[in-house]
């Protein structure tokens, strides 16, 4: 029995002096501290950390129990312990990432697998039905042809670049799909990025926009996505984010194609169109390939469309520039977001 | 009642189980459970769970159990903590759930 286990909770953050021991827990468990997790649930017994687990947001990683303090009963409470802790935190539905061949452990936690990278690492759910739930959703969407569109957009903000990929996807697809990146980690919150897509989108009449989900590039899919911006390009692996789209969310609409506008700047999203022909066309799957499509973007007089662009004339209000690479609608809000007086300085 | 937030009850600890409840979304009551003892114990785990959702007029939500071969006084409790969370109760008819 665990009975002198003492478990509590530790932010590294705060660089406290447990960090060095779970570190060295992790390290003895072939893991890496991973930087993005908020709080580490510990396990003390006879004065050492011998197990942890950290949560970042909805997602459980860096899961290691020392040799010596291995058992049902230990492995079991740590798991409890961290379910517990993100509830607190407002979290329920979590993900999990693991080594394969710890599956069958993880599977004692309550935990279900999603998509396997095979010998690399399986994305795990606490629900035994939430994807098929969710796909129940999708396949109610489902439309009729035989070139069936699908896009993800953050559209950070909406631009005429996104617009065009839009339009030339539609145009060559009985029926587009379009999702929004729902993840609020970038500079314009979801609910405004979602209000621009729609808006930007009208009058293209053979799609259907989506909110979101957790398994669309989502911190649990594709953490590496929302770190661009720190140039964290080593962590911009993108193959578990694929792999659901093909196995579940391609299949229930029937998507037949996935469409990707080129990227001349930004290495991680490079690299996420190319691993996106790996992974929907190539890779080995239950599921038929999926055609990815890369449409050169967008340019005005040369220079191609940028979102990054934008929200750096933005940073300058320099709106003369914005006019000419965003829709009226898109101008209008970034407009709105500067008091009138402001505009001046 | 009906549950209108997620909330949790129980552990994935040996003899105990984890009951997690959701909005259903869609005005149903929709029991999913998984147990480690299923084959054995399946039929009275339903039985016990529904038993305890009749008892505090659950309607509307998702109920999903995790259970490690907990006895049935467990689940009843587990049951009752995790709705009683997810469907915000402040007051409480004790004697309905006995």
């Amino acid at each position: 029995m665990n009975a002198t286990a003492d478990f509590y909770t530790v932010q590294p953050k705060d660089a406290p002096p447990e960090m060095e021991e779970v570190r060295k827990l992790l390290a003895a468990n072939d893991l890496e501290l991973d930087d993005q997790i908020e709080v580490f649930v510990v396990c003390r017994q006879k004065g050492h950390i011998v197990a942890c687990a950290g949560l970042d947001h909805y997602t459980i990683k860096c899961v290691a129990v020392a040799e010596d303090a291995r058992g049902e009963s230990l492995s079991l409470a740590l798991g409890s312990e961290v379910v517990s802790l993100a509830a607190e935190r407002g979290q329920y539905h979590l993900f999990l990432y693991s080594a394969p061949h710890n599956l069958p452990f993880f599977r004692g936690w309550g935990f279900y697998p999603l998509v396997e990278v095979p010998q690399r690492v399986v994305l795990m759910e606490n629900s035994p039905v939430a994807i098929e739930k969710y796909c129940e959703s999708l396949r109610v969407q489902r439309r009729p042809g035989k070139t069936i569109g699908g896009i993800v957009l953050n559209a950070n903000p909406f631009t005429l670049g996104h617009r065009y990929l839009v339009a030339q996807a539609a145009r060559a697809c009985d029926w587009l799909h379009v999702f929004v990146v729902k993840e609020d980690a970038s500079s314009f919150s979801y609910a405004d990025r979602f209000a621009l897509v729609a808006a930007g989108v009208k009058g293209i009449d053979n799609l259907t926009l989506y909110p979101g989900s957790d398994y669309i590039i989502s911190r649990a899919t594709f953490p590496g996505y929302f770190l661009k911006d720190k140039g964290l390009i080593e962590s911009s692996w993108a193959a578990v984010d694929l792999l659901l789209f093909r196995d579940y969310i391609a299949p229930a609409l029937g998507i037949t194609r996935r469409y990707v506008g080129s990227e001349p700047f930004d290495p991680v999203t490079k690299s996420y169109n190319a691993q996106m022909k790996d992974w929907l066309q190539q890779a080995p799957s239950g599921q038929p390939p999926i055609t990815v499509v890369e449409i050169p973007r967008a340019s005005i007089g040369g220079v191609p469309i940028s979102a990054t662009e934008v929200r750096r004339l933005l940073a300058e209000r320099d709106f003369g520039r914005i006019a000419a690479l965003v829709p009226a609608t898109t101008l209008q809000f970034l407009e709105s977001l500067l008091p009138v007086n402001n505009t001046i300085q | 009642m009906k549950v209108i937030k997620e909330a949790i009850a129980g552990t994935v600890e040996s003899s105990d189980l984890l009951v997690k409840v959701a909005p259903s979304g869609k005005g149903t009551r929709d029991i999913v459970i998984r147990s480690e003892v299923m084959k054995q114990f399946g039929k009275q785990i339903k039985k016990v769970v529904t038993d305890t959702l009749d008892k505090l007029s659950v309607s509307d939500g998702s109920i999903v159990i995790e259970d490690k071969g907990a006895l049935d006084c467990v689940i009843r409790a587990r049951v009752q903590a995790a709705v009683l969370r997810g469907c915000g109760s402040q007051e409480l008819d004790w004697g309905r759930l006995s």
